[in-house]
């Protein structure tokens, strides 16, 4: 690879990390895993002069159930995700680290860069906004924890300031009689989806819908939260009649970009029907069942 | 029997090794021998162009033209060359002095292109070349080319090939039209089949569609112009050398034996390495600039992506197809419109290739093209397997499974009503090119038992009834090989080559080693290995006994003007060539030995003795080794007699097809050697709620005559049926009404990987071809019968709906827009059919 040149800083620390940026300014940017930064730089559409790497920072990378929460370092890689037994509790959260790109790419990659990256077509986002889940930022001024919901701004923008970090994400556990899944259509394992839906429902009595998270990615500039899907459901028995409007209420909520993945009209029709599905999965996770869940691959 | 065995017990004890006679030796051919050269490529260890390091080399790199079509009007490279490490750049109006343009192979229009290595007052695709920058390691050399300044002024682009024949945008104002060759082809008699057809089935529309073979290594060069002996050396990866260094020799000015050019191992080619002599010519002439300094370029995966060589697309307009009453086809008229992209280069050969399979398998003898080929403002096209005859089997098999469906004919019976017969080989098409053999319903027949073909209808029933989109395609392709280059007359009477060749060298060396020098570029196809099994049989040692050169090499091996890797022939000529020479070496050794053994030849027999190979006199102790017989002609010569003096035991062979220039006025002769066949079954469904097409099963057939080593044709089917899968359904060179390629990143344009191969059931047949020594025939290209059987089962999946499939490439955006327009009854009727007989079915 050929990037421009750029000078290399290796952060002990946090700490050491959020000064080198604010020392550095702009044409600083953090390296994490690198599969979303070192691709650009390769292309040259981005040129930071300095990489702070967080890489060597201990005590950054770790999946930890604590009261209620799990909580993810944010240097976590994907495939350590995957690999938790914890994580794989909640299996929405599985469903979306197996799935991400291929081995290579999950075993560099890491969670706190794909929320900051906010790719538009990025699997985490969806999938964390269908849970009650914050980002613990450090800045220069110290620490803030915001909701996942308050993060993104645009395609690529998030409100980190500059020379803030993401060190943590804080999950909340779903309580019992909750299942979710996460479907996405790929044309095939190394690059991102033409479609996203994420799917997070709590049962009340098997069949009643007491609480619901839909979320899409991958078909607007940010990951979009389908509320109007959501209220479809809530509180309404899971009947076919109630699916389809909920999964036409999520293909109105999308606002997809015709591209080399497919047209305008064929990803909102296909929001529709990963939606549609993705509650038939996450019905019967919530009702106790095992269910493997897997991409679409064309 | 006891009796036998006793006999063979009381040989003489000091014969340990068994002592296969000639008639019992191991036949190495038919082995699934594993390849000689996976040692070095799977452990990492093979040697690519990138991983030669020569003392002072020096980097270079490319500036590209960002638009599809514009005029350069300034190009600056003061800043550039200022730059630390800089020693030197290049720009087109430089490169323009320095060299003439590249040969067309075609007459005129064509032949009035002017083609340099970069682009000089105009640019005419992205990517283009316009300047070039020199430095001491590639990351200076690609800061630099940064800072080169180039002011455009872009210029309407024409991006599809129909647009393209209006001429209201030319790519090449010296030609004065976008038509790079045109010409009709017209054989039998279609007026009449027409008048006696009882259907007409007119397709208004057919397209095959742009994409490329994505070879996991890029174009690569290293080139060192030497200025005391005015010699250019090149390490390259150009997969047919023996025609780049025809082109490079005119455009340099200087001649053939001024150069040297070796590859070694290759990162796969699939014919589109054959055009990448741009690149070797701007890196001999950035190394004459640079003083000598041997000079790297290796191209990134953008710019291969970009600016390489894409496949050819093409356009099949008011086809008019001829039926009988059984569907039997007498006629297909047709216009086709091929595009080239902005450059010819190897084009226009594209415009005759196709013919070798003029019929496909099929038997009607009356067929009418008028054949146009364009320059658009897009990627040049090079050779990309499954070469122009891949375009053509498309287009019949669209015809084939269009007629049937419109005449409510099965698939499978409509192929049985007009494959040719077995018995009808070798069979003359109506352009006189000459199939060896084979048998297209037994390997059909073969095909439905792999997959299973009437539970897979039963299945498709009771999917269909479900509501659900199920269809079952057949593809039947031709991988005609060994081609006869005479055919270029056809687009040009004065082209300057014809026939084909393959020559190999086979040497008992001094130790007595067997050491064969081939003369091709292999690129993953094993001809170490194959070439090694020849050999070892008809000198009777094992394969591991016979080294093989890797690589290609116009000083070090042998090599003619055909030499090269591509157009599916290597078990043909290449093989041809090996056995050939290793015979005239076996003959040379059976005098030595007639004399060392002072016995009669016929009483002579080759094998493994105790101490490796040896000739020894049957029913006798008599032996000599093979560095006997060499030591007797390099060491220990004296005692040879006169009437041996020619042996040289370093014998070089060529073989030449039995082929003839065509006849010209009927465009008529043989074109191909050898016809190997590939037949898929693909089960595919396309899902109600996401569109996506998924293969639910998935046969495979072929027949390349006698198989040479079963575990390298199975890799080459597996291959080939990977390349196009990809093609079908994922890989797309998608460019805007500007000439901007969309994708040209893997995370846009998507080359197929395992997840989206299905299992696939392999069988096999062998008809022998008659025409070559061992009954091999080539077969590495494989003829892109995924792309037919795919579109084909997408048909019948989605023909109930009213959908007719008129496009190589599908996924699950188009299959929805199809749907939703038929669904709508905004269906565009491309097909339309007119019976005139009563006993006609609709
Ligand atoms: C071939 C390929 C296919 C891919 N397919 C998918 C896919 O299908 N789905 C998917 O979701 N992703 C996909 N990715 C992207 C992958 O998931 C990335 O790992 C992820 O988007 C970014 O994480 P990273 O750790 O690699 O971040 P980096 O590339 O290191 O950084 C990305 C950006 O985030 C910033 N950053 C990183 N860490 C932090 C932090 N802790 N705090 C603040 N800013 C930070 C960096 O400065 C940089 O700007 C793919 C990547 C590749 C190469």
């Amino acid at each position: 690879m050929y990037p421009r040149p750029f000078r290399y800083h290796r952060a002990a620390s946090i700490r050491e990390a959020v000064s080198l940026l604010a020392e550095l300014g702009e044409e600083a940017k953090l390296l994490a895993g690198g599969q979303s930064l070192i691709p650009l730089m390769k292309l040259r559409l981005a040129s930071p002069h300095h990489l702070v790497d967080l890489n060597f920072i201990p005590d950054l990378s770790y999946v930890r159930p604590e009261d209620g929460l799990l909580r993810f370092g944010a240097l976590t890689r994907h495939a350590e995700v995957e690999a938790s037994p914890a994580a794989q509790q909640i299996p929405i959260l599985h469903d979306c680290a197996a799935g991400i790109a291929d081995v290579q790419v999950r075993n560099r990659g890491t969670l706190g860069g794909s929320l900051a990256e906010a790719d538009p077509s990025g699997d985490w986002a969806p999938v964390l906004l269908t849970l009650p889940t914050e980002v613990v930022c450090v800045g220069p001024e110290g620490e803030r924890t915001l909701p996942l919901a308050e993060f993104f701004v645009d395609a690529y923008t998030t409100v980190l300031r500059p020379a803030e970090l993401i060190r943590e994400v804080v999950v909340r556990r779903p309580p019992p009689g909750s299942g979710g899944a996460y479907l996405a259509v790929k044309r095939s394992a190394p690059v991102y989806a033409t479609a996203t839906a994420a799917v997070q429902l709590m049962l009340a009595d098997r069949e009643t819908c007491s609480e619901a998270g839909i979320a899409l990615g991958a078909v607007g500039l940010t990951p979009i939260k389908a509320a109007e899907a959501e209220a479809a459901l809530r509180g309404q028995r899971l009947t076919p009649d109630t699916i389809t409007r909920a999964a036409e209420a999520a293909s109105a909520a999308c606002d997809p970009q015709p591209d080399g993945r497919g047209s305008a009209a064929y990803k909102r029709a296909l929001v529709g029907a990963l939606v549609k599905r993705a509650i038939a999965l996450a019905a019967r996770r919530a009702r106790g069942e095992q269910v493997e869940v897997s991409h679409i691959y064309a | 029997m006891p009796a036998k065995r006793n006999i063979r017990a009381r040989k003489p004890a000091a014969r340990k090794a068994p002592r296969p006679k000639l008639e019992e030796a191991a036949q190495w051919v038919g082995k699934p021998l594993p390849r000689k050269e996976e040692g070095r490529l799977v452990r990492g260890k093979g040697k690519f162009v990138d991983d030669y390091e020569l003392p002072g080399m020096l980097h270079l790199w490319l500036v590209r033209s960002p638009y599809g079509h514009a005029r350069v009007t300034h190009i600056d490279v003061s800043q550039a060359e200022a730059q630390p490490g800089v020693v030197c750049t290049l720009t087109g109006p430089e490169v323009a002095k320095l060299v003439r343009p590249f040969l067309e192979i075609g007459p005129e229009p064509g032949a009035k292109i002017v083609d340099y290595p970069m682009g000089v007052d105009k640019v005419r695709y992205q990517g283009e070349p316009v300047a070039a920058v020199v430095a001491e390691t590639a990351l200076a050399a690609a800061d630099a080319a940064e800072l080169v300044r180039v002011d455009y002024e872009p210029l309407p682009a024409v991006v599809d090939p129909e647009d393209a024949l209006r001429d209201a945008t030319l790519l090449h104002e010296s030609a004065g039209t976008n038509v790079v060759w045109q010409g009709e082809f017209d054989y039998g008699d279609v007026d009449k089949a027409f008048q006696q057809a009882a259907h007409i089935v007119h397709i208004d529309r057919l397209h095959f569609h742009r994409f490329t073979s994505a070879p996991l290594e890029p174009n690569a060069v290293i080139a060192q112009w030497d200025p005391g002996e005015d010699f250019i050396t090149f390490w390259c990866n150009n997969s047919f050398p023996a025609f780049a260094i025809q082109f490079l020799a005119l455009a340099l000015g200087i001649r053939i034996d001024q150069m040297r050019v070796q590859t070694y191992d290759i990162g796969g080619s699939f014919g589109i390495k054959i055009t990448n002599y741009p690149y070797m010519a701007l890196c001999a002439l950035a190394s004459r600039k640079a003083g000598g300094r041997p000079v790297k370029w290796i191209e990134t995966r953008t710019d291969h992506m970009t600016a390489s060589a894409h496949g050819n697309e093409r356009v099949f307009r008011s086809t008019r197809v001829a039926l009988d009453t059984s569907g039997r086809i007498l006629a297909i008229e047709s216009r086709h419109i091929d595009d080239c992209g902005a450059y010819p280069r190897y084009e226009p050969l594209g415009c005759i290739i196709w013919a070798q399979v003029l019929p496909g398998a099929y038997r009607f003898r009356n067929y009418r093209v008028r054949f146009t080929q364009v320059t658009t403002n897009k990627c040049p096209v090079g050779p990309n397997r499954g070469y122009s005859r891949m375009q053509h089997l498309w287009f019949l098999e669209r015809v084939v499974d269009i007629c049937a469906h419109a005449l409510g004919i099965p698939a499978d019976e409509m192929r049985r009503r007009n494959y040719i017969r077995a018995d009808e080989f070798p069979y003359t098409t109506p352009n006189g090119c000459v199939y060896d053999s084979g048998d297209y319903a037994r390997m059909l027949a073969l095909a439905q038992e792999r997959i299973g073909w009437d539970d897979w209808k039963e299945k498709q029933r009771r999917a269909r009834a479900e509501g659900r989109l199920v269809g079952i395609g057949i593809g039947t392709t031709l991988d005609s090989g060994t081609n006869n280059f005479g055919q270029s007359r056809l687009l040009n009477p004065n082209a300057p080559f014809s026939g084909q060749s393959g020559v190999a060298i086979v040497k008992l060396g001094i130790d007595g080693n067997i050491s064969v020098s081939l003369g091709s570029v292999p690129q993953g196809q094993g001809h170490e290995t194959t070439s090694a099994q020849v050999v070892a049989d008809v000198l009777n040692v094992t394969p591991e006994l016979v080294s093989v050169r890797p690589g290609f090499d116009t000083e070090r091996n042998a090599h003619t003007g055909h030499s090269g890797t591509y157009a599916s022939q290597f078990a043909v000529t290449g093989l041809s060539a090996a056995h050939g020479a290793a015979q005239k070496l076996k003959a040379e050794m059976k005098r030595l030995a007639v004399f060392a053994l002072n016995a009669k030849e016929d009483k002579l027999e080759f094998g493994m003795g105790a101490q490796g190979p040896e000739v020894r006199v049957r029913g006798s102790d008599k032996a000599i080794p093979y560095w006997g017989l060499a030591n007797l002609v390099n060491v220990n010569n004296a005692v040879l007699p006169a009437k041996l003096q020619d042996v040289t035991l370093n014998c070089r062979y060529v073989y030449r097809p039995p082929f003839r220039l065509p006849d010209l006025k009927r465009k008529y002769g043989n074109l191909t050697l050898t016809y190997s066949a590939q037949l898929h079954i693909a089960v595919i469904e396309v899902d109600r709620d996401t569109y996506v097409p998924r293969i639910l099963d998935y046969a495979v057939v072929d027949d390349c005559g006698r198989v040479v080593n079963p575990l390298i044709v199975e890799g080459q089917v597996h291959g080939a049926t990977a390349h196009g899968i990809g093609a079908a359904l994922l890989e797309t060179c998608s460019y805007d009404e500007n000439g901007n390629l969309r994708n040209a990143t893997f995370s846009d344009y998507v080359p197929i990987t395992s997840v989206n191969m299905p299992t696939l059931r392999t069988g096999h047949l062998e008809s022998p071809s008659p025409f070559t020594f061992n009954g091999a025939k080539g077969m590495g290209e494989g003829g892109g019968a995924p792309l037919h059987a795919i579109s084909a089962a997408l048909q019948d999946a989605l023909y109930a709906q009213g959908v007719i499939i008129d496009d190589s490439h599908n996924n699950a955006s188009s299959l929805f827009h199809l749907l939703e327009r038929t669904r709508a009854g905004r269906a565009a009727q491309i097909v339309r059919v007119e019976s005139r007989a009563a006993a006609a079915r609709r």
